[in-house]
């Protein structure tokens, strides 16, 4: 009571008192939170939607300097250079055969001499369309240069249908080469030479059927090249489309920049999807043990040591990973036993599915809490209604607390979803970290293939970049989208809790 | 004669079949979690454990934890096989008189993580320190003052989504506004706020936990000898809520030290000469700001920088294992400290 007496002392006269002064201290802590999350969306948006104006010059420069022209050509070099490479993959395995079969090395390669000549000549067929390639390359970054620098200086921007000319100029002789490039391919076709190995023809034939897929491709990629024009204006939502559906995440090149984000949303979904259907079992099966089988000695184990899996830090993970799990996932891999499985013996060492596994280990935690909890929830009339009607506890497990705690164990499935996607020590670390689109063709095995994620890619780049360039905004759009996807992620989560709470005590 | 029939006497019907093997399952799901972990945690300590403690006194490897790391360098001598940190290499080049050697470097892998240390402490302290500063008055209002309203409301909410933030977006947040806008550049102050901001919501829940195992009648009685609200949560409310708040916020603690993607661009360097008390002297108080506004080598950083950027082999395995064990130990030592805490006050306080 003296202590009320000097408050007043002090502060009456200045009609204050202690007690609504700390009410009003610990109502603006608490407002904090509220005002951090502002802030957070706040300097995201402030770096980062710079990036939409930037990204549709960007976008702009690349039609009216006529990159997207010389695409059209470099897109038929970059088939034809493939088919070139399936060629030499059918060589290694073709060497491969032989060697197994104890030929000597010289023998192998006198053996596969035919077959080199005919990939030697495959490969000259396209020189001239490469030497032209170059050039109109050269022309168009000259014209890039020109538009960019006139930007940057705010200078008006030179003439680019004048600029254009001469780049535009080359289209005869595009068409004499593709010409003559078509009826070369189509001389070399006809004279496959027999194969040295038995065994190797269907592949083979399948390389005929992409050639004279590839030579059927020439009129449509001409009629595209006729019909281009770079005064076709590039709408404002471009900007917007191209990042969210844009298939490439190409940055420093030398010619064009794409930012899409979608290589990098497929590669963080892919690792979540491989990370949940492995955390979700084991994490809902160790809840269900806990709570309704284990012994009471039993629980007081295994709870604590889950709960510490969870203080495990994600970058001691990561590092187990590259040191101890990549390698040891490939080496049961090669073993001959399991080479039915799709996708083994796996190339790389770091690849989706090392990153998946370590990332399952960091939800388990969180989805073993939350679905305890839920399972702990489920009033006890319930399952004691059950037991007296005759079930077995699996039937009552399986019929009624499951059931009845299905929003719950649904929600710890979304937060640790959450929880994943936003995980980025571990994938930058194990993940591959290669930026293209996993190739679904080859169906289960593509979990093998290395990805690269939208936290990774931001850890990874962040630093090199200089701030206010269009990379650096590209690297905080890819933050924003993450920060909203938690937060739709999360809103979910709760939404489910609130619709299908049992409210029977 | 047949012994008298049991009703309840179990038999193997196929229900019990189906319940046992249903058990068994989800029985082994359970332990191959646990030895998954298990696994983890063994590889890590046995050959990060080889390299921090030693069979000889004084039992543990003194250098690797109180020096900075080097380069180390191998090469071959005389037709012996020699591994030396940079400084030592420099040194005997010297006194052998040698111009010329073919040497093999490898970054961080000489000498120790001694500053790495003293950054992770430095950081988890400072900011451990503002977020129970904000944390815990941001619980005494929701628990105590607050009624039910908008703001109320959406205050729980926000607390509720920033704890599904992912911390890389943290480390966005801190770099545009910290270290950018503010101009801290990369400090102990930026990585300070930013890592603060991302425990905000583990504190925040934790204390308010605890206010409310606080039972009501101690607040009323003291509220009913006339004493002001204020007083009655300083003297009947705190101090009783206090080992709970610690204990819970010990959780955060190892969130904070476990955590690299905020620290990456706001707080850490890959590499600092200088430990950071280097370049503040006390008797000049306008050095003093260079402690608070400099980068700092820490120990989440420094196992991503040599588990990435340095080859795999057997010289660089050291400086790798040594920092994940010396890292792992740590961390798990405080969570562990937090689980036996709740347990000690949870028997001791029972109201």
């Amino acid at each position: 009571m003296i202590e009320t007496a000097r408050d007043k002392q002090f502060l009456r006269p200045r009609g204050l008192r202690i007690d609504p002064l700390m009410r009003y201290y610990f109502g603006s802590n608490a407002l904090l939170s509220l005002v951090v999350l502002i802030l957070i969306t706040v300097f995201l948006f402030r770096e980062g939607f710079g990036f939409f104006p930037q990204n549709l010059r960007n976008l702009r420069l690349y039609r009216q300097a006529g990159l997207e022209y010389v695409d059209i050509v470099r897109a038929r070099v970059d088939e034809h250079t493939g088919l070139s490479r399936y060629l030499q993959a059918i060589r290694q395995k073709e060497i491969n055969r032989l060697l197994a079969e104890h030929v000597n090395p010289g023998q192998a390669v006198e053996r596969l001499s035919d077959f080199d000549r005919f990939s030697g000549e495959f490969d000259k067929t396209a020189n001239d369309l490469r030497s032209l390639l170059s050039d109109m390359t050269e022309m168009a970054s000259a014209i890039k240069e020109k538009g960019g620098k006139a930007e940057e200086s705010g200078a008006v921007s030179p003439d680019f249908k004048t600029e254009l000319v001469p780049l535009l100029g080359s289209f005869p002789v595009y068409q004499k080469t593709s010409e003559k490039l078509c009826r070369d391919l189509e001389d070399l076709l006809a004279r496959i030479p027999a194969q040295p190995v038995p065994g190797f023809e269907p592949s083979m034939e399948k390389f005929k059927k992409l050639a004279t897929l590839y030579i059927a491709g020439f009129p449509a990629a001409e009629a595209k090249m006729k019909s281009w024009n770079p005064l076709l204006p590039v709408p404002w939502y471009r900007a917007v489309s191209s990042f969210l559906f844009g298939r490439d995440w190409i940055t420093n090149s030398f010619w064009q920049d794409f930012f899409g984000v979608l290589p990098l949303l497929c590669g963080s979904v892919m690792i979540a999807v491989i990370a949940l259907s492995i955390a979700v079992p084991f994490g809902v099966c160790s809840a269900v043990y806990v709570s309704e089988f284990a012994s009471i000695h039993e629980q007081r184990l295994i709870k604590p040591y889950i709960e510490f899996i969870s203080a495990i830090p994600s970058v001691v993970l990561g590092f187990f990973g590259v040191a101890m799990l990549g390698q040891t996932l490939r080496m049961i891999t090669q073993i001959s036993i399991l080479s039915w499985v799709p996708g083994f013996p796996i190339s790389e060492r770091l690849n989706a599915f090392t990153a998946g596994v370590l990332l399952a280990i960091m939800a388990i935690p969180t989805i073993f809490t939350l679905s305890e909890d839920a399972l702990n929830n489920v009033p006890r009339g319930f399952k004691e209604a059950s037991y007296a009607l005759g079930a077995t506890r699996l039937q009552t497990m399986a019929r009624i607390v499951i059931p009845s705690s299905l929003s719950g164990i649904l929600s710890a499935v979304l937060l640790g979803f959450g929880r994943v996607i936003g995980e980025t020590m571990v994938v930058l670390l194990c993940a591959g970290n290669r930026i293209a689109i996993p190739d679904f063709t080859q169906g289960i095995a593509s979990i093998f293939q290395p990805v690269h994620t939208m936290t990774g890619i931001i850890a990874q780049e962040l630093g090199e970049v200089p701030r206010g360039s269009i990379h650096w905004r590209a690297l905080f759009m890819v933050g924003i989208l993450l920060f909203f996807l938690s937060l739709i992620i999360n809103y979910i989560a709760q939404h489910i809790v609130r619709k299908f709470k049992i409210s029977i005590g | 004669m047949q012994p008298p029939l049991n009703p309840f006497h179990r038999r193997n019907t196929k229900y019990r079949i189906a319940e046992q093997s249903v058990l068994w399952v989800i029985r082994l799901g359970t332990y191959l979690v646990l030895l998954a972990a298990s696994c983890i945690f063994l590889d890590i300590g046995i050959k990060g454990g080889r390299v921090v403690f030693q069979s000889a006194p004084p039992f543990v490897n003194v250098p690797f934890l109180t020096q900075k790391p080097e380069t180390l360098f191998v090469f071959e001598y005389h037709g012996r096989k020699m591994e030396m940190g940079d400084a030592d290499f420099r040194e005997f080049k010297r006194i052998n008189h040698i111009t010329r050697i073919q040497a093999v470097s490898y970054a961080y892998s000489a000498g120790g993580i001694f500053p790495c240390i003293v950054g992770t402490v430095l950081l988890v302290v400072g900011s451990m320190v503002i977020a129970l500063a904000i944390g815990v008055s941001s619980a005494v209002y929701l628990s105590e003052y607050s009624n039910q309203g908008m703001i109320v409301r959406a205050i729980r909410l926000s607390i509720l989504n920033l704890a599904g933030v992912p911390s890389i977006v943290f480390g966005l947040f801190g770099a545009g506004m910290f270290v950018l806008f503010f101009k801290w550049n990369v400090s102990l102050m930026a990585g300070w706020f930013t890592l603060a901001v991302m425990v905000l919501p583990v504190i925040i829940t934790a204390s308010e936990e605890a206010f409310k195992a606080v039972p009501q009648g101690f607040r009323e009685g003291a509220m009913a000898l006339g004493a002001t609200k204020w007083q009655a949560i300083r003297t009947n409310v705190l101090p009783y809520a206090l080992p709970g708040i610690l204990t819970s916020s010990i959780l955060g603690i190892a969130r904070v030290a476990g955590e690299t993607a905020p620290i990456m661009y706001t707080a850490a360097y890959a590499v600092r000469d200088e430990l950071p008390w280097q370049g503040v002297q006390m008797l000049h108080p306008s050095t003093w700001g260079n402690f608070l506004f400099q980068g700092v080598m820490a120990l989440p950083y420094h196992i991503y920088v040599v588990s990435s950027k340095i080859p795999q082999n057997e010289y660089t395995q050291r400086v790798q294992y040594g920092s994940a064990f010396v890292f792992l130990a740590v961390v798990m030592a405080v969570a562990l400290g937090s689980i036996i805490l709740r347990n000690y006050f949870r028997a001791r306080y029972k109201w």
